[in-house]
């Protein structure tokens, strides 16, 4: 069954691919995959990138900025009619007027942006197009990833033995509880289906509002459900099922079972298939920072979620056969965001530190022939770089506004008062952190407003700052634009 | 290690503000803001300059040409070679003895020549790699642009204790540029001060030679003796090995090269050189001339120094013409004000 199903969805996405290559000839299209956990930046990073295409700001690291060969680029009607657009402007004003970042996203939407640019030369010169598609979805969804390859026996023991891990009993005390409550072999009645899935539901955004918490345990439709809230494929639970026992048919389990195949079907496999098998170039957003705030467990758990969200990835060197049936992303960036939040000179540190996180599936994805790239940015830079000199101790601070309700070394803020913040030195040795040598309390992070923007003569806003986007953007789509 | 994090409000009355360029003032707390773009500045950004490539139809007109002409020289030899067997079989004998012989020293030289071409091919396309790397700090571009650079040099005798350093780095995380800085510190910058010797040398000789000189051919003789020399001396101190057709394309480079940074020089040293020559010129028409001849075998020298490199310039700073023709410029330059001019 499980093999019939592979093979079919594999016909559908070749058939899918093929169908895009033959459009690539007429007009060359570049997805672009920005793939991030919950908070990491995908909706800031994906605003700004089409802020500065659109407005031609100058960008000295991208080379076709540089060199003025970018005519100009524009928002284009998406391909898909069945998925919401991203509401761009809504973001870049929520950004620019209210100073304000944006809602956590709840929707997958998607947006096309045209570049027309001059080539740089080569056999073919003169103008041309690219067009450039990018989606945005919930971060949440993306650890539903890791389900594609495990039955519903496997999840529920993955997940049963998670909650027993130190720091989540408490948290997991109550659903437990429910679960212990419940036998397997029993009858499959729906309002203890409905319960159990409601009590399953309260742990994990119980466990998501936590400290540590840097990625969500699946399925993220729990939290973030979408247009599907309520429906039988949202309506399951994993269950203390014996080791060897087969799930009969009829039974509570096999209720589960079914719901959460169903789940696997119509959720991951879709939107996995739609989203993520035809994507040319992607960079993976990685909040570093928080999960550093969090401590060794945080960043054990990052490091853990990202390898297994990109093992479903295809990367790889494309060749003449799979760029027809099954292309692969050639370039992968991976991207330390929130670089703002500490001063430049530390940026290495949390470069190196980024690239320790993201050892595994670096090794994996350059085996394959991808080439990899790593890099400290932000999309939105919040904040400017202060020297402190406090009682002659000399500290590289960064200046911002913090958010209403951060709290740094005893002061509170209110959201409007500017500061400077010394958030911690990152160690020079990136394995120290990750081995636990920090002690607790080193490091504080908070969260800044977005930066007051100036604006001209005219009362337009100015472009917004950022560091090394452009890089980035260099990295992703430079050599298309050649 | 031991710096907790804190957080100052910038208004509080406690705390002083100061500009960068401002003396400190006597406050506990002193809050200094730093440029804006020290980012951008730190990674070093260039704006790069754009290459423009047109069909290579004058490419193919000549390969075209020179397959015919190529053809025609093999159907002569075939027809000397039946023309004389018909006379007579030994006669015939030698002469295809000679035609192998000939085709094998072509071989030969082609070979060389290829070699050569390659090898050029190979520290331009390093050069390539190693500003890609830059561009993007791609650390593991970096760490293939160092190994290729050791490799590169690994048949050389001196500088065996650099490139074992080099190779020590090996898989540590290092930054793209960190990395490079330390291959070009290592390997390059000695190289850099021996292409420098042979640069100013062969100045101060063309510029002797064409004060002395009886007659302007004699000059310009010199001069383009004297750069093609410089040319062959710098890309052999950077491990190329140009035959006559490497010769040719980095002597194209080098003249394309000069005519860009022709135009930056004049912002650096051109009116100081212009008028230290003037004013040699009034001493003696001879020595200005010899100055300037000198100069220009300078910036040419330059020109072939930076085509010939195999890394871009990552923290040293590049030579100017001052390093490598400063005893002209300072010869040039006459007494004091209040010598006895």
């Amino acid at each position: 069954m499980s093999l019939l199903t592979r093979i079919v969805s594999g016909a559908g996405s070749a058939a899918q691919s093929l169908w895009d290559a033959s459009g690539q000839l007429v007009q060359p299209t570049l997805r672009l995959g920005v793939t991030g956990l919950a908070r990491s930046g995908k909706t800031v990073f994906t605003t700004a990138l089409v802020h500065h295409l659109t407005r031609g700001t100058p960008l000295p690291a991208f080379r076709a900025a540089a060199e003025g060969r970018i005519r100009r680029a524009r928002l284009a009607h998406q391909p898909d009619d069945e998925v919401a657009r991203f509401p761009y402007e809504e973001h870049a004003e929520t950004m620019i007027e209210a100073r304000r970042w944006p809602q956590s996203t709840t929707r997958i939407s998607e947006m096309r942006v045209e570049v027309e640019y001059e080539r740089a030369g080569g056999w073919r010169s003169g103008p041309a197009t690219l067009t450039l598609d990018i989606v945005d979805y919930p971060g949440e969804w993306l650890l539903d990833l890791a389900l594609v390859g495990a039955s519903y026996a496997e999840w529920s023991r993955q997940t049963v033995e998670g909650s027993r891990r130190p720091g989540r009993v408490e948290v997991a005390a109550s659903w437990r509880q429910n679960l212990a409550a419940l036998d397997p072999a029993g009858p499959a009645d729906e309002l203890v289906a409905e319960r159990a899935s409601a009590a399953f539901k309260a742990y994990l955004t119980a466990l998501r509002a936590g400290p540590e918490a840097v990625a969500t345990t699946p399925p993220g439709r729990f939290l973030m459900p979408g247009d599907l809230d309520g429906s039988p494929a949202l309506t399951f639970a994993p269950l203390d099922l014996p080791r060897d026992g087969a799930i009969a048919s009829g039974t509570l389990a096999g209720l589960m079972e079914r719901r959460y195949e169903a789940y696997k079907r119509h959720v991951v496999r879709p939107f996995f298939r739609d989203h993520f098998q035809r994507i040319d170039r992607q960079i993976v957003l990685v909040d570093v920072l928080a999960a550093v705030d969090g401590g060794p467990v945080a960043l054990a758990e990052l490091e853990e979620a990202l390898d297994q969200v990109l093992i479903a990835f295809r990367t790889g060197r494309n060749t003449m056969l799979s760029r027809l049936f099954s292309p692969r992303a050639d370039r992968v960036l991976f991207a330390a965001t929130k670089a703002d939040h500490i001063h430049h000179a530390s940026h290495d540190r949390l470069d190196a530190l980024l690239r320790t996180l993201v050892a595994r599936a670096v090794k994996r994805t350059e085996a394959g022939g991808a080439r990899v790239g790593t890099v400290a940015l932000a999309s939105v830079r919040a904040t400017r770089e202060t020297a402190v000199r406090d009682r002659g101790e000399l500290l590289r601070a960064v200046a911002g506004v913090p958010e209403a309700g951060e709290e740094v070394g005893g002061e509170m803020f209110d959201g409007e008062t500017e500061a400077a913040v010394f958030p911690g030195e990152l160690p020079q040795d990136p394995h120290a952190v990750l081995a636990g040598a920090v002690p607790p309390g080193s490091f504080r992070f908070p969260r800044f407003r977005p930066p007051a923007i100036t604006r001209d003569a005219a009362g337009r806003p100015a472009a917004l700052p950022h560091i090394r986007l452009d890089r980035a953007l260099e990295f992703l789509i430079g050599d298309r634009l050649a | 290690m031991n710096q907790r994090p804190r957080a100052f409000r910038l208004d509080r009355p406690d705390i002083a503000r100061a500009d960068v360029d401002e003396a400190a003032p006597t406050a506990a707390i002193v809050v200094t803001d730093e440029p804006f773009d020290a980012i951008e500045a730190a990674d070093g950004v260039v704006v790069p300059v754009a290459r423009r490539r047109r069909a290579p139809w004058l490419a193919i007109l000549m390969s075209a040409l020179g397959g015919l002409v190529t053809l025609a020289i093999g159907l002569g030899v075939e027809r000397l070679i039946a023309d004389l067997f018909a006379v007579a079989p030994w006669l015939g004998w030698i002469a295809l003895g000679l035609a192998v012989l000939a085709a094998i020293a072509l071989a030969g030289i082609v070979g060389r020549e290829l070699g050569g071409v390659l090898r050029e091919r190979k520290i331009e396309r390093l050069r390539a790699a190693a500003a890609d790397a830059l561009a993007v700090r791609d650390h593991q571009a970096a760490k293939a642009v160092a190994a290729e650079v050791v490799a590169l040099y690994a048949a050389r005798a001196e500088g065996r204790a650099a490139r074992e350093r080099v190779r020590a780095l090996g898989d540590e995380i290092i930054d793209a540029d960190d990395r490079l800085a330390i291959v070009e510190r290592e390997l390059i910058a000695p190289l850099d001060t021996q292409a420098k010797r042979v640069i100013a040398d062969a100045a101060k000789q063309v510029s002797v030679v064409t004060a002395i000189s009886p007659r302007a051919i004699v000059d310009v003789a010199f001069v383009v003796f004297a750069a093609v020399r410089v040319l062959r001396r710098v890309a052999r101190i950077y491990g190329g090995r140009p035959g006559a057709l490497g010769f040719l394309r980095l002597a194209r480079a080098a003249f394309s090269h000069l005519a860009i940074t022709g135009g930056v020089a004049v912002g650096d040293s051109l009116l100081q050189q212009v008028l230290g020559l003037g004013l040699a010129a009034r001493v003696s028409a001879k020595l200005g001339e010899g100055v300037l001849n000198g100069l220009l075998t300078a910036r040419f020298g330059l020109a072939a120094l930076s085509v010939c490199r195999p890394l871009p310039y990552v923290r040293e700073v590049p030579p100017r013409i001052g390093d490598v023709a400063g005893e002209l410029l300072s010869a040039a330059q006459p007494g004091r004000p209040d010598g006895p001019l």
